[in-house]
């Protein structure tokens, strides 16, 4: 079905994005929420799960080699109950990426596009979205490759024009109320780690397979150093306080000010955060269109591509009236449980299950 | 309740992936074709509907998880 291969290291950049583009828009709010000043304490908490879907992935690749985990559901657990979970796995991702783009949406007309119709925002950038997955695999992994200089480099350069106006005692007191606050605070995050799971639709496409684990854990690392430096930075910014605001990191890009000359920087910094939605946003589209191929038994994903662009569309809209109701699903009613349960338990049981069914044959061959 | 804006525009969006695809994956399988046309049917009866203040798979997914929610109280 899908030709193009990539290499271990454009897996491990695509990832970047896809876990970053939407967890430094409005998730350090609602962790700054729980765990105070505590806050950058719990991207390492979280990135518990990242490592755990990064494990089971890649274990499960080893014992269904160049299976997704649409089509292991069914060796794993057997037929008919496999093909139910793989549907609830193709619905998955359908929320989650619909929702992703909703709180991407809320997030561009919120903050830079008041008078535009959100439909325009979600609508154009499923578009060229399904015009990048519509290409493959290899592509989506180029262009990974192209923007994350792109994406990445301007957030440090932010940090470091930012140094004159940060107040590290903002840190104080370490852990005041015990553990517990930074653990509360790392359930949001812990679902964009659990995305992570995304490798297992990866992984069969690896030119290096070997490699594959190497550059995983490296990713969700990575992820994780970037993410308690965002949550540093606006904590030592905005203070203990900065739940107050919806989204913490465009407002400490309005702090840059060197000289009254290098000013406003926030609509380069929305230029970023498009770019690198939009990588994420393709790895995810693509994983739900292969998904969906993979589940109906289709010859080719390509059919699926733009229907699902509009089903996207619905989900983004489905349930959802406002702003405030996008944004309590995602971070703390709905999608971090769903998560938890979807990326994280349900492939350590599937490994579980795999790794006694495969003792279980081997004792069966030896006797 | 219809809302006739949101209705009329996926009419457009669905006849326009139709006739920009239908030449490409004419020589597919019948059940590409049949993946292909139902999703976009589904989707589009689904735009009939006043989807953002209905009940969806956000509220159902909140319900589902609900009882779970006291160990995130503050």
């Amino acid at each position: 079905m899908e030709k193009g291969k990539i290499s271990s290291l454009q897996m491990a950049i695509m990832m970047y994005p896809t876990i970053v583009g939407t967890a430094i828009i409005n998730v350090p709010a609602i962790t700054g929420l729980f765990a105070k000043n505590d806050l950058w304490l719990s991207p390492i908490w979280a990135s518990f799960t990242g490592f755990l879907a990064v494990y089971a992935a890649i274990q499960l690749h080893n014992i269904y080699p160049n299976q997704t985990i649409i089509q292991y559901c069914e060796e794993a657990i057997g037929r008919i109950s496999g093909k139910i979970l793989g549907f609830m796995y193709v619905i998955f991702f359908a929320l989650m990426n619909g929702h992703g783009i909703r709180i991407y949406a809320e997030f561009i007309v919120g903050a830079f596009l008041p008078k535009t119709p959100i439909s325009v925002v979600t609508a154009s950038m499923i578009l060229i979205c399904a015009f990048t997955v519509y290409t493959g695999l290899e592509t989506i992994g180029r262009l990974g490759q192209l923007f994350f200089p792109v994406f990445f480099l301007p957030l440090m350069i932010a940090i470091f024009l930012l140094l004159p106006e940060l107040h590290p005692q903002n840190i104080f007191p370490i852990m005041e109320n015990g553990i517990m606050p930074s653990i509360k605070g790392a359930f949001a995050p812990q679902a964009w780690f659990g995305e992570f799971l995304l490798i297992s639709f990866l992984l069969p496409f690896l030119s290096d397979i070997e490699k594959g684990r190497k550059w995983g854990i490296f990713s969700v690392f990575f992820v994780m150093l970037t993410l308690v430096m965002v949550n540093l930075l606006v904590l030592f910014l905005l203070g203990a306080n900065l739940a107050s605001y919806s989204y913490p990191l465009l407002k400490a890009s309005r702090y840059v000010s060197i000289a009254d000359f290098l000013e406003n920087l926030e609509s380069a910094v929305m230029a970023i955060w498009v770019l690198g939605n939009f990588v994420k946003f393709s790895v995810t589209y693509y994983c739900l269109v292969l998904g969906t191929a993979q589940w109906l038994n289709l010859s080719d994903y390509k059919p699926v591509v733009f229907p699902l662009g509009l089903w996207t569309m619905i989900i983004s809209f489905w349930g959802i009236p406002s702003q405030m109701e996008s944004t309590e699903y995602s971070t703390l009613k709905g999608f971090p449980y769903l998560s938890l349960v979807f990326q994280t338990l349900i492939p350590l049981s599937l490994l579980m299950i795999a790794v006694i069914r495969k003792g279980k044959k081997k004792k069966e061959q030896n006797g | 309740m219809m809302r006739w804006g949101a209705f009329f525009a996926t009419t457009v969006i669905v006849a326009l992936i139709i006739i920009f695809q239908w030449p490409k994956i004419k020589q597919n399988s019948k059940k590409d074709k049949l993946a292909f046309f139902m999703l976009l049917l589904i989707g589009w009866v689904l735009s009939m509907f006043d989807l953002p203040n209905m009940a969806g798979p956000t509220t159902w997914i909140e319900a589902l998880f609900k009882p779970f929610g006291k160990f995130m109280e503050q």
